[in-house]
């Protein structure tokens, strides 16, 4: 099976684009991450992350409407298609797998 | 903050972003920028906003960002519309039928005209230029000035072929100064000497036997370097020993395989020259190519032609292959201090020699002031520009159809425009339209190149082969459809494109006076140049006609002469009593040369007033010192007067009851009496060389050579004995198969060891204006194709206007208008066209053809009828394509043309 790799940042950035549902868009992911995991990130890191994962297939974007603060240009709305959530779900099971054959005295320090 | 206009992003940083990023990104990104942008002026302030602006624009330099997406196009638009214009293209094909048959027939002639010049051109630009060392080879041309002329040819003088021979009177084979020249001028590395056996004046096919097998072959003679320097392929045998000794002798495959089956089984197979000497085959080369300005069947070994041929004519053609970091300039001056150190100092001539490259000598073969210039190069640069001058009439026919047309492009325009296409897009669209077309022409023309390629051969006289195969042919080709479409297209794109969209589309648009003068100018601009070519048909076709059927002052029909040679030397006399008793024979005799072409003039370049040394070949009663006339000497038989007809003018001709006349005879011609201001000649003495006689008659001019030379001084006494030269025989007209089947047979006889071989007087002279009946034949080719693109034009333009004009038509004819009326209303422009242009051809052509003329010292004049001709037809030609479609737009029924709306 050919497995897709996820790098961390880019799962970071999927995760928001899940989370943010209809409102997934280029400044605001980046305002996210910032405000979630207090990481130094810049639009363009998000831009070329976000892109990548549109060549995956993971998430997929239309142009959303445009608005006055960006000079009346319209935002790229992403939003995370099932391949995406599968990818996710898929990460996070084989992680508490991974998590679960530590040691408990392990589990409950990082817990 | 209020006041202060909204703060924005530096400017610079957001154009660099535009430029950079592709635009199916631009908007998101510029869009996600900016608002970034207004965040941190909120919570940091300008300046932070400011550079977190600016790095982000350079963070964002990244091969996502800058790449252009393949899957769609990045500019959508301009595919479709591409697509668009071909469909527009391809509709207003289909729909103007007429037009686009004109132009595209136009076209196509134009382009095929100028793609067979370019074919020629190349070929003839070809012609020598296939040697592997040609960029270091060059002839030696020689200058001579004396008595204040300054000729030169491409020959060497003899001080640098044999001083030894010419000063020293030793032994003939020793030193020649040739090989010293390697000496003197270290710069040169071979040395190639060529002389020609079969060239005027003295030359001819020679003979060679190889066991039972007898041929007569046209070749030349060449020192041993010659297959080193020049590329001619060996098949058999190789270049350092082809030529090595005196009896050596390279033959060529048509020659090989003639006596020898096989090239492979010539080599040291002896071959017989000329019944006398024995030649052994070293080398076999391949057949002489097209492309080679020498021709010869086979060469013998320079040493044979110093010591024991004989010279067919004076020209020795000498090539030097030099060093390439050689000064040129500088190999001349040493090779001229070298020849004036060989030279006599007594002589009045003064002989200088000059370097040219050998590819040149072809094209370049005529020689003004003693250097060379010009040649065969003029009728290439004439065709060249003919060519051009045709494709120019052609993409004129269509620039005129074009902008006429425009009334109805012009909405189209219209509207394009309004809806919002730029002008350069439709500059695009009507560029696209005409290279469309010109395409289509494309096509037409390069099958019309090869269905006619052999009768184009045919007409030059060349071999060019199909060029479909050369990749530099096609790159001619595309590049000629694009310049034609190019061209063509210029004036419509650009002044169709101007049109503003609001006057089209209000219906007013009228022609600017500019317009129209341009439109006219362009048409007899068109029509002064099919006018010229016309003109010049007309003078080159008449003065080859005058030069062809010019009364020359003897009669040169049912002559045939035979190269004297062999046995038919010593047996002249036999074989002319044999011959004369032969039915069908009027009369038989002998000439050193043959008449229609005599090329030998003596004592031409002598006669410097101060150092004339009075040691002329020919001298005569009251011949002051430095008095000098060159003269053609000619020794004929007792019958030569007789047996071409020509007339005496004073005194009598050569006759057998006279003891005396084969010993001190000679007649000389009124030409020769003039130069020598001799008067009442007849019984005064004259001598040439040793043999010293008196003049016993005078013989009116006649020509004893082309026409491109004026009449010469002759001198002509009785020698029956001569061992050279050719015999004449006047045959009975009408039995010439019998009695040439006669001959030969009398000289197998005679002649048991030579060929039969015998020459038509008037064909030989007909062949030597070849040339000029090439180039008659192709002023009169494009001529026609000149007037015939001019008047499809023409055609094109009438129609337009009757069209343009329908409504008009029909009200005149309703009030009353006769159709010669309306046929005049239409015609008259046109006519007046072409009266202007013809008045502007006239002397430029005029003047173009007496210079032409000039190349001949007998010629036409230029008179008033030629111009008066050329002008006519132009005229009628204009008119009847013009009635015809003016005709039929009168003859219609006003009810129909003036019914719709």
């Amino acid at each position: 099976m050919k497995r897709v790799y996820l790098g961390e940042f880019e799962e970071v950035v999927l995760l928001m684009v899940a989370f943010l549902e209809d409102d997934a868009y280029g400044v605001r992911i980046t305002h996210e991450i910032i405000q979630q995991t207090a990481r130094g990130v810049r639009l363009n890191q998000v831009h070329a992350s976000l892109h990548r994962l549109e060549d995956k297939g993971m998430v997929a974007s239309k142009m959303g409407d445009p608005t006055p603060e960006r000079g009346g240009r319209r935002k790229r709305i992403f939003t995370i298609t099932a391949y995406g959530r599968q990818t996710l779900s898929e990460m996070k099971s084989v992680r508490t797998h991974l998590w679960n054959l530590l040691p408990s005295s392990m589990n409950t320090l990082a817990g | 903050m209020k006041t202060n206009p909204k703060p924005t992003p530096p400017r610079w940083a957001a154009r660099l972003l535009q430029w950079y990023c592709p635009p199916h990104l631009v908007e998101e990104v510029q869009g996600d920028l900016q608002e970034e942008f207004y965040y941190q002026l909120e919570q940091y302030g300008l300046l932070r906003a400011r550079l977190d602006y600016v790095r982000n624009v350079l963070g964002f330099i990244r091969p996502f960002s800058i790449k252009r997406r393949k899957s769609y196009s990045s500019n959508p638009f301009t595919m479709n519309m591409f697509n668009h214009h071909a469909t527009v293209a391809f509709r207003n094909v289909i729909r103007q039928k007429t037009f686009s048959a004109i132009n595209i027939t136009g076209l196509a002639l134009g382009m095929t005209c100028c793609l067979f010049i370019f074919l020629w051109v190349r070929d003839e630009k070809a012609v020598d230029n296939f040697h592997a060392n040609g960029k270091r080879l060059y002839n030696i041309y020689q200058t001579t000035a004396s008595n204040g002329n300054v000729t030169g040819n491409y020959s060497t003088p003899y001080a640098l072929i044999y001083h030894s021979l010419t000063f020293n009177k030793r032994d003939e084979a020793t030193a020649f100064s040739v090989e010293d020249i390697r000496e003197v001028v270290p710069e040169v590395q071979n040395i190639s000497s060529y002389a020609t056996g079969y060239e005027l004046p003295w030359g001819h096919s020679e003979t060679f036997q190889a066991g039972d097998k007898i041929q007569k072959f046209d070749g030349s003679r060449a020192r041993k370097d010659f297959f080193a320097m020049f590329s001619y392929p060996l098949i058999a045998g190789d270049a350092k020993s082809a030529l090595h000794d005196i009896s050596s002798i390279s033959i060529s495959r048509k020659m090989a395989s003639f006596f020898f089956q096989s090239p492979q089984n010539a080599i040291g197979k002896s071959i017989r020259y000329e019944n006398k000497i024995d030649f052994v085959v070293n080398a076999v080369f391949e057949n002489i190519s097209p492309q080679s300005s020498l021709t010869f069947d086979f060469l013998i070994n320079w040493d044979s032609q110093m010591k024991q041929l004989e010279w067919a004519s004076s020209v020795v053609l000498t090539t030097l292959e030099i060093d390439e970091s050689a000064n040129v300039s500088q190999v001349e001056m040493k090779l001229n201090r070298f020849l004036q150190s060989k030279r006599s100092k007594n002589d009045p001539e003064i002989v200088t020699v000059g370097l040219r490259p050998y590819g040149e000598k072809y094209l370049n073969s005529s020689f003004v002031n003693g250097r060379p210039q010009e040649g065969r190069m003029v009728y290439v640069r004439i065709f060249t520009g003919v060519a051009i001058f045709i494709l120019i009439i052609a993409c004129i026919n269509f620039m005129n159809l074009a902008t006429a047309r425009s009334v109805k492009r012009a909405k189209e325009v219209g509207v394009r425009k309004v809806i919002g296409s730029s002008r350069f897009s439709l500059i695009n669209q009507f560029f696209g339209e005409s290279i469309f077309l010109s395409f289509f022409a494309l096509i037409v023309s390069v099958l019309m190149i090869q269905i006619l390629l052999p009768s184009f051969n045919g007409l030059t006289g060349k071999q060019i082969a199909s060029p479909i195969a050369v990749p530099s042919y096609w790159i001619i080709v595309v590049c000629l459809t694009l310049l034609t479409g190019f061209v063509a297209g210029s004036y419509p794109a650009l002044y169709l494109s101007s049109l503003k969209p609001v006057r089209i589309l209000k219906g007013a648009l009228r022609f600017t006076h500019a317009a129209i003068w341009f439109r006219k100018g362009l048409v007899c601009f068109q029509f002064a140049l099919s006018i010229a070519l016309l003109i010049a048909t007309i003078v080159i076709s008449n003065q080859t006609y005058y030069v062809q059927n010019k009364n020359l002052g003897y009669d040169r029909d049912n002559i045939i002469y035979i190269t004297l040679e062999g046995e038919l030397i010593p047996r002249y006399a036999l074989f002319k009593e044999r011959a004369m008793q032969m039915p069908g024979i009027v009369m038989v005799d002998r000439s050193s040369e043959a008449p229609h072409a005599m090329g030998f003039v003596v004592d031409e370049n002598d006669g410097l007033k101060n150092t004339n040394t009075g040691d002329d070949a020919i001298q005569w009663e009251g011949k002051e010192k430095t008095a000098s006339v060159g003269f053609k000497p000619a020794s004929v038989g007792f019958d030569f007067i007789n047996i071409l007809n020509l007339k005496v003018a004073e005194g009598r001709s050569f006759s057998k009851s006279f003891a005396t006349d084969s010993a001190d005879a000679f007649m000389i011609n009124e030409e020769a009496v003039k130069q020598m201001g001799m008067k009442d000649p007849v019984g005064k003495w004259v001598s040439a060389w040793a043999k010293k006689g008196h003049i016993i008659g005078i013989l009116k001019d006649y020509h004893t050579n082309t026409l491109h030379e004026p009449i010469k001084p002759l001198i002509i006494d009785v020698k029956e004995y001569e061992t050279f030269g050719v015999i004449m025989v006047r045959l009975e007209p009408g039995k010439t198969k019998e009695v040439l089947a006669t001959l030969a047979t009398l000289c197998h006889e005679i002649n048991p060891n030579y060929p039969f071989a015998f020459q038509f007087l008037d064909q030989e002279y007909d062949k030597l204006y070849r040339n000029e009946k090439v180039i008659t034949r192709l002023t009169n080719i494009f001529a026609v194709l000149g007037v015939a693109i001019s008047c499809l034009g023409l055609l094109g333009l009438v129609m337009l206007a009757a069209e343009q004009r329908t409504k008009e038509i029909g009200i005149r004819k309703v009030l009353g208008a006769t159709v010669a009326n309306i046929v005049n209303l239409l015609s008259k422009e046109f006519v007046a066209l072409v009266l202007v242009s013809f008045l502007i051809a006239a002397p430029i052509s005029g003047y173009f053809m007496d210079r032409w003329l000039q190349g001949f010292a007998y010629k036409i004049e230029l008179s008033w009828w030629i111009f008066g001709v050329a002008g006519v037809t132009a005229l009628a030609i204009a008119l009847l394509t013009i009635s015809i479609q003016a005709f039929q737009s009168a003859i219609r029924n006003p009810v129909k043309s003036l019914r719709t709306e």
